[in-house]
């Protein structure tokens, strides 16, 4: 026993390293995993002040790209309203209220903190549990994708970038359906991957890729980016493809985060599908 | 004494700011970034006790994973240098360790070995960092890369912060 304690005396910085590296490791694969994200809420709070203070500051120096963004947007709701459109048919269409229910509700939100020089990238949002976020919602800027919610605070909440590793978002071509995946392989932040495109499928420069839908983080039709030369692979079964993101995540000011109002529903259903 | 204590905590707290607020936001070429906050474990004394060394890792590792939701990250990568640090000393030293001075510097210890000496810890600091972040092996060379061309620019701020802040230190001696 006195042996053992002696060696233990002796080698203690050994353990000590050992002890502070398992630590880390184990923090490090836990949140890794977004259980636990919120676990430490009070880092958020730290973070979340310091973050958006720099913010606040910072902010002014992109004042001008903001309201030109902001009015590209303004402009694009114009060209929904009612007013914009002009009336083709003779034959009126009415529709009831009652028949229309909205399936999906937008809450806007300031980034106060993002990267794109990292393997793997947040941003981190100035509203959180307090604002009705929840962990899995989708975040966009305009119709634009910008990444996922995994942690979530009172005030603020983290968001799992398009830039990340282990970002894979169900797509699709505008132009035909056909489903494939985009993830981004790291490297430069304007040029992401396009996976599983059947063999068949004719693709050209310059198509538009849009979500599909087929999760319930994203809507159908959030646009991700373009084609910018296809990959022809002889040896598998799916070819891939170069894409360029509509969005620049180097600029990201306001953004919306996507809350689905049936999303309970569609879960329930696909549990419900499981157990069969 | 208490000098000492007071100086590396005001470099604690400002590397850790500089790290968040300025360095975090750089972006050179794509995908490097600089870590300067490793500076703090490089010049320690050479009298702080080896528990110390790791503890004070630990913690610098974890204030700047606070900032960029990667827990656990910077602490691992830092602990390690921590772990090395009385290792590389040893080893790239004539003398023994008592005869060294107060703490690592550029202008006492001489250009060769201050060299060595930061350019081993950045390097495994930032081998770590990255491999870690990517954790397979299918990008291994273009994290080979960024792992070279981030060093070279966390060496390159190193001795840009010895040359304008300690150029008192040689008169002293």
């Amino acid at each position: 026993m006195r042996n053992l304690i002696l060696f233990f005396r002796k080698n203690y910085f050994i353990f000590l390293f050992l002890l502070l590296e398992v630590v880390s490791l184990i923090f490090f694969f836990r949140t890794n995993n977004y259980q636990n994200a919120a676990m430490f809420d009070w880092t958020f709070a730290i973070s979340g002040v310091i973050n958006s203070t720099y913010r606040d500051i910072t902010e002014y120096f992109s004042l001008k790209r903001t309201n030109l963004i902001l009015s590209e947007e303004n402009a694009i709701l114009q060209a929904r309203m009612p007013e914009a459109l002009y009336l083709t048919d003779t034959v009126v269409f009415s529709r009831s209220d009652s028949l229309l229910q909205s399936e999906y509700r937008f809450i806007n939100a300031r980034v106060i903190s993002n990267t794109t020089n990292r393997r793997n990238n947040f941003q981190m949002i100035n509203k959180g549990a307090l604002h009705g976020i929840e962990p899995h919602m989708g975040v966009i800027i305009g119709n634009k994708i910008v990444g996922q919610v995994v942690g979530v605070s009172r005030h603020f909440s983290w968001i799992l970038s398009m830039l990340h590793k282990e970002s894979k978002i169900s797509a699709k071509f505008l132009k035909n359906n056909q489903l494939v995946s985009v993830e981004w392989p790291g490297g430069d932040f304007r040029t992401g991957i396009v996976k599983e495109i059947p063999k068949h499928l004719l693709v050209l420069p310059g198509d538009t890729i849009v979500t599909s839908g087929n999760s319930e983080v994203f809507p159908n039709g959030i646009l991700i980016g373009t084609i910018e030369h296809l990959n022809e692979k002889r040896d598998e079964n799916f070819n891939t493809a170069t894409l360029t993101f509509l969005t620049d995540f180097n600029s990201l000011g306001y953004v919306e985060v996507v809350v689905d109002m049936f999303r309970e529903e569609k879960e329930q259903l696909k549990a419900s599908f499981k157990e069969l | 004494m208490t000098n000492l204590v007071v100086r590396n905590s005001v470099r604690f707290l400002f590397l850790v700011l500089f790290q968040v607020l300025i360095l975090n936001h750089i972006n050179l070429g794509g995908y490097t970034n600089p870590y300067l906050y490793i500076y703090f474990i490089l010049l320690l004394p050479f009298a702080t006790p080896r528990w110390m060394l790791l503890i004070l890792a630990f913690i610098l590792g974890l204030s700047i994973d606070f900032f960029t939701n990667t827990l656990g990250l910077n602490a691992a990568a830092t602990v390690l240098i921590a772990f090395c640090r009385p290792y590389v000393i040893r080893a790239i030293s004539h003398e023994p360790e008592e005869e060294l001075g107060i703490q690592p510097s550029l202008r006492i210890q001489g250009f060769k070995w201050f060299f060595f000496y930061s350019a081993i810890l950045v390097l495994i600091h930032h081998v770590a960092l990255f491999y870690l972040e990517i954790f397979r092996l299918t990008e291994f060379f273009q994290t080979l890369l960024r792992v070279v061309v981030s060093s070279v620019f966390t060496l390159a701020l190193i001795f840009l912060s010895e040359l304008l802040f300690y150029s008192r230190r040689k008169a002293r001696r």
